[in-house]
């Protein structure tokens, strides 16, 4: 028998073994680019839960240090004095306003920090620490009762989690998107508790296709989020409600008209948001004192109506059991516009995503009750119209229909319901659209994209866009051994052969040496100049998208060496990006 | 070829190439065909074992692969770490024959690697022999 017991020999059999097990494995499992992303978009889920839930932690926290009680935001303002009422917000504000001032040197040079800017038009790397900045500050705002919604710093911090990653990870820019997109969808299903509205709120509003090449890592990381919330505080749905259903078909006419009700004020809603923005900005005053005015604005209305603090969630579920009666809710809702117009006017760091849900459960339920004293076979459960009106709202202010609808029945569970909220959902959508043309997210996007435009090194869709450099490369003397142990060290399936003026040769294939990885006698003789391929295709950085496409549907190979007039290779391009890329491409343009 | 009287592991390889080009019109550009043969050999060791030297060439000279066997009458030098070569065999694969190319180099491998038959084409004592070991061992 013919023992080896040379070191260098074991270990060049131990490592072609190692090789033949990998070819194995990647043969019988084939894990693509794509599900490779998807292991990616799980473990933004899992991180963006975590980040989710640790915001809300500390949003308690801070509440319970400035009230000194840990109930809702609304029950601890009820239990304290007026004057306490008056001062918290206003607080609040100032200490969120010092930190937003102090956070400024600490992110001097950091672009915006808006996850949907990073998502649509920029590179996908979202700045971690004006983002923690901006977190810690919304959680004074918060903390303190502010009528803003604590759940946008939640998909901000999940969208910054994976970000991370992918910058970690050296994710090309349609990857790094991707993966800002994932966590963005895990930020929205572990706050709402809704998996599949994240995926489509993210798809629908900030990518602007449901395409699967998007959607199914959107939602992988959706479900990862929403589970591990559910293991960690074992929360079912959000909202507990009594079960409703659509009483007769003569309620449709009704629900026709809600839909075109919010329609309408949801467009001025937004509007009026953005008048507080300009009157506060009017005023002159510097950011902290902007910020502790509109603070005191809420605590003044709250002496009154504690219930304009926080996001609205305790008050909506009030109002969905109808344990408030109409002419109370005329003032909550009232109170809660010109809150909530103060605190987003007055620029705390929240969303004001809950917030119109708020406004929406008001305008269904309003609705709805007067209906019912009019004509009660037109609108049986005057509850059933809070909870429609809150979709429709949505609807008409997120300009996302299929995200509201499979919100509002993912945070409720009222499948009976389903009928009347996806027609006033539409209805609304289309009401609101035609009044004006702009959403909740889509007025900042359009601002950036503009500017954006004037970059002449944005969306030119040329290869250099997607490259991604320094891919693993191998001298034309690189023996059999090196080459099989970069091809374990690396996950890919051609190893690009350069010489030493780092000019692209060829490429040597996997393919092509996997069946002699049981002979470790040709390690001694072959080298990678004797099976490089030189017909291995190559794109230009100047290339177009859809010539590097060309390229892929000639060859196969999950990547391509990008190679520069000289010859000189540049780096590598992946199939997964360009495909993405050319998703990306194919929505509509921002700009209009 | 067997007893192929020569110094140097150059003059082995010119010897075995001028031998390849006479008996196969694949080798369509013999000059060429020698300089890529001599690249390759600067590049790193065509050696295989102490005795076994295996030059080779993908190349745009040929049109399909050939091979070139010979045994030398003494031991030759190809490089410091090869001082006794006695089996030389020559391969020449077209360019994008890489497939072909490992297969010969690795049924080339297997052969040698077989007990007895390295042993036994260093003794044949003619030509005709020679030719019968390697033709009973890739039979094997």
């Amino acid at each position: 028998m013919n023992v080896v017991t040379d070191p260098a020999k074991l270990l060049l059999e131990r490592m072609l073994r190692l090789l033949r097990w990998r070819v194995w494995v990647q043969e019988k499992l084939q894990p693509t680019e794509w599900q490779i992303t998807l292991l990616w978009a799980g473990f933004a889920g899992f991180l963006g839960a975590l980040s989710s839930l640790v915001f809300q932690g500390l949003a308690e926290g801070v509440h319970q240090l400035l009230t000194g009680s840990n109930e809702g935001v609304v029950e601890s303002m009820k239990q304290l004095p007026w004057w306490a009422v008056l001062a918290l917000p206003a607080v609040g504000g100032l200490l969120a306003g010092i930190v937003l001032m102090l956070g400024k040197h600490l992110t001097k040079g950091q672009s915006s920090t808006d996850y949907m800017e990073a998502i649509s038009i920029g590179s996908g790397q979202v700045p971690i620490r004006a983002s923690l900045v901006k977190s810690a500050a919304a959680l004074f705002s918060i903390g303190s009762g502010g009528s803003i919604g604590r759940e946008g710093p939640m998909v901000q911090l999940a969208a910054v989690m994976a970000s991370f990653i992918g910058r970690w990870r050296q994710f090309t820019p349609p990857q790094l998107r991707l993966m800002v997109a994932c966590g963005a969808s895990a930020g929205i299903a572990s706050a709402y508790n809704a998996p599949i509205a994240g995926s489509f709120f993210v798809a629908e509003i900030i990518l602007g296709t449901i395409a699967m090449e998007s959607l199914g890592p959107l939602a992988v990381s959706a479900v990862v989020a929403a589970m591990t919330v559910r293991v960690l505080t074992s929360e079912a749905q959000l909202y507990k409600v009594p079960e409703f259903r659509l009483g007769s078909p003569l309620e449709m006419p009704a629900y026709i008209a809600l839909g075109v009700i919010a329609g309408i004020l949801a467009p001025w809603f937004l509007r009026s948001l953005k008048h507080a923005e300009k009157i506060f900005i009017a005023t002159k005053l510097p950011l902290v004192a902007r910020m502790t005015l509109g603070g005191l604005i809420v605590g003044a209305l709250a002496i009154q109506v504690p219930e304009v603090c926080g996001n609205g969630y305790s008050v909506v579920v009030t109002i969905l059991k109808g344990q408030v009666l109409w002419t109370t809710l005329l003032l909550f809702v009232a109170c809660k516009w010109l809150a909530t117009a103060s605190s987003f006017g007055s620029g705390a760091p929240g969303g004001v995503f809950t917030p119109s849900l708020f406004m929406g459960a008001g305008a269904g339920f309003l609705f709805g009750q007067a209906v019912h004293t009019i004509w009660p076979g037109g609108a049986v459960d005057p509850r059933a119209f809070a909870l429609v009106g809150m979709g429709a709202f949505l609807s008409a202010v997120s300009h996302a229909p299929v995200m509201a609808v499979i919100m509002l029945f993912e945070m409720t569970l009222s499948y009976d319901i389903i009928l009347p909220l996806m027609l006033c959902s539409v209805v609304a959508y289309y009401t609101a659209k035609g009044l004006d043309g702009r959403s909740l997210y889509s007025e900042v996007l359009k601002t950036k994209a503009a500017e954006k435009i004037g970059d002449a090194g944005f969306g030119r869709g040329q290869v250099a866009e997607l490259m991604k450099s320094k891919p693993p490369t191998l001298s034309r003397h690189a023996h059999f051994a090196e080459i099989a142990r970069m091809f374990l060290a690396t996950r890919v399936n051609n190893l690009y052969v350069t010489d030493e003026q780092q000019r692209f040769l060829g490429a040597v294939s996997l393919h092509d040496i996997k069946p002699y990885l049981g002979e470790p006698e040709l390690a001694e003789l072959v080298i990678a100049n004797d099976i490089l391929r030189e017909e291995f295709p190559r794109v230009g950085p100047e290339s177009t998208l859809s010539e590097a496409l060309g390229h892929f549907l000639n060859f196969e190979a999950e990547r391509l060496p990008v190679v520069d007039p000289s010859g000189k290779l540049l780096g590598s391009l992946s199939k997964g990006d360009l495909l993405l890329a050319l998703v990306e491409m194919r929505k509509k343009p921002l700009v209009v | 070829m067997t007893d192929l009287r020569v110094n140097s592991g150059d003059e082995a390889i010119r010897a075995l190439h001028q031998r390849l080009r006479a008996a196969t019109p694949d080798v369509r550009d013999a000059a060429q065909f020698l300089k890529d043969l001599f690249e390759r050999s600067a590049l790193s060791s065509v050696c295989i074992s102490e005795d076994v030297a295996m030059p080779h060439a993908r190349t745009t000279a040929v049109s399909r692969i050939v091979l070139g066997v010979a045994r030398t009458a003494a031991p030759v030098s190809f490089d410091v770490e090869h001082p006794g070569v006695r089996l030389i065999f020559m391969i020449g694969t077209p360019k994008a024959a890489v497939t072909e190319y490992l297969q010969a180099v690795a049924a080339l491998s297997r052969i040698l690697k077989q007990g007895g038959t390295r042993a036994a084409l260093l003794e044949a004592p003619t030509e005709a022999e020679f030719r019968a070991v390697l033709a009973r061992a890739q039979l094997r």
